[in-house]
């Protein structure tokens, strides 16, 4: 082989090897384990913390059994208790992790309940204008338990 | 060039044979590291087991923002920035005239929806008006997949369009490709964000914050693999449409009473 072509070939050979060193160098261990990505990532995302812990774990043990019996048979049974109570899993942990406060105030009800044109017609509404003056809801509504004319 | 056909054939295998043993050298070399293992997750949860898919009832949305509010509380999304992974939008189509046929729509999403609707058109005006909550439709054929440069983003076998925070480059490139805005950019992160479905909390046997939050049971999701679930129930015996069908993403989020104006 002439000397030109041998010093290309190795010039060649070393680039292809640099090549293949880098790549295993800077190509995470687990891309293409599944597909083009990173294998790991699934599981990072998986491993994530959960902050909301479902209604079932606030009547599961003695807790908050009394009014979790009374909530679950009423017409509020669709809204679950974080919804209003706000996200609970550190408190399901560790019941010394206190619970914030739900909000009572006529607006926080009022985000489902006060007059809305895009809302469903048959959607229980009431118009703040003219229904319960400026008392809170809950001062003659249960939230957990509520009534309706 | 003198060469005899001998010659000819003999260099002209040699050079087949070496590319071909070439090429495989390096491409077994390449893949080598990269194990052909299409093992499903680790931890108790087989995800080729299941195939998510997610349904919006529009009849039934109030529009009362809790699920956009679950979902920044869950995800930790920034509260203080426009950026949402659900988010409500309102539709009010005004009246017009019988002769010019043409509807005049007045679409928003103050805040994603989570601090409520304004009525700021009077009633007269309004022909109808309804909520349409939005979401990632994690499609089967996802847009935002293809055009990641460095595959930062990808589709689980359960369906779900995920994004890789430590390898993402923050190019967004995706955000420009989704044809459903449904993707933001996150500048804690400094990575492209979306919707999960909860990854972290559906393959633990939980439902999505947003479906969970939803206090008229607009939003179902379920086990498109489970034939007697109820996202399949709706699915086989209700009236869906999809957003932009048209585009051939093959959304998994399938709504029901959808307008001609939601796109």
């Amino acid at each position: 082989m002439q000397p030109h072509l041998k010093r290309a070939f190795t010039l060649l050979a070393l680039v292809i090897i640099a090549f293949i060193l880098v790549r295993s160098v800077l190509v995470p261990e687990s891309f293409g384990q599944y597909g083009w990505y990173r294998g790991d990532s699934v599981d990072e995302i998986r491993n994530l913390n959960v902050n909301y812990a479902g209604s079932t774990s606030c009547g599961e043990e003695d807790c908050h059994k009394i009014i979790y019996s009374v909530w679950v048979k009423d017409r509020h049974k669709t809204v679950n208790c974080e919804t209003c109570h706000g996200p609970a899993e550190k408190h399901v942990l560790n019941a010394r992790e206190p619970l914030e406060k739900a909000d009572e105030s006529r607006e926080y009800c009022g985000k489902c309940h006060f007059k809305g044109i895009a809302r469903p017609e048959e959607f229980p509404q009431v118009d703040p204008e003219t229904h319960g003056e400026d008392l809170r809801c809950v001062y003659c509504h249960n939230p957990h338990k509520p009534w309706f004319v | 060039m003198d060469i005899s056909r001998r010659e000819f054939t003999k260099i002209g295998c040699k050079i087949i044979i070496g590319a071909t043993a070439g090429t495989t050298i390096v491409e077994s070399l390449i893949t080598n590291s990269i194990a052909a293992e299409n093992s499903p997750v680790k931890g108790g949860y087989n995800w080729e087991e299941h195939f998510w898919g997610y349904v919006v009832d529009t009849r039934k949305c109030i529009g009362c923002g809790r699920c956009a509010n679950a979902c920044k509380l869950e995800n930790h999304v920034p509260f203080d920035e426009e950026v949402y992974r659900t988010w409500i939008e309102r539709y009010r189509v005004k009246k017009t005239s019988l002769e010019t046929r043409e509807e005049e729509v007045v679409i928003d999403s103050p805040d994603g929806g989570i601090e409520g609707f304004v009525d700021d058109i009077p009633a007269e005006e309004i022909k109808k008006a309804f909520f349409v909550p939005k979401i990632c439709n994690h499609c089967d054929n996802p847009p935002c997949v293809q055009v990641c440069p460095v595959g930062a983003t990808y589709t689980t076998k359960d369906g779900v369009v995920l994004v890789d925070y430590e390898y993402c480059i923050g190019c967004r490139y995706c955000i420009q490709g989704c044809p459903y805005g449904a993707r933001y950019f996150n500048t804690e992160k400094g990575t492209a964000d979306k919707c999960t479905w909860c990854y972290h909390r559906i393959t633990k046997g939980l439902l999505p914050a947003c479906v969970q939050a939803c206090p008229t049971g607009a939003r179902k999701f379920g086990d498109m693999l489970d034939k007697d679930s109820e996202v399949n129930k709706i699915i086989d015996e209700e009236r869906i449409n999809l957003l932009k069908p048209d585009l051939g993403t093959k959304p998994k989020v399938f709504y029901i009473g959808l307008d001609r104006e939601v796109k």
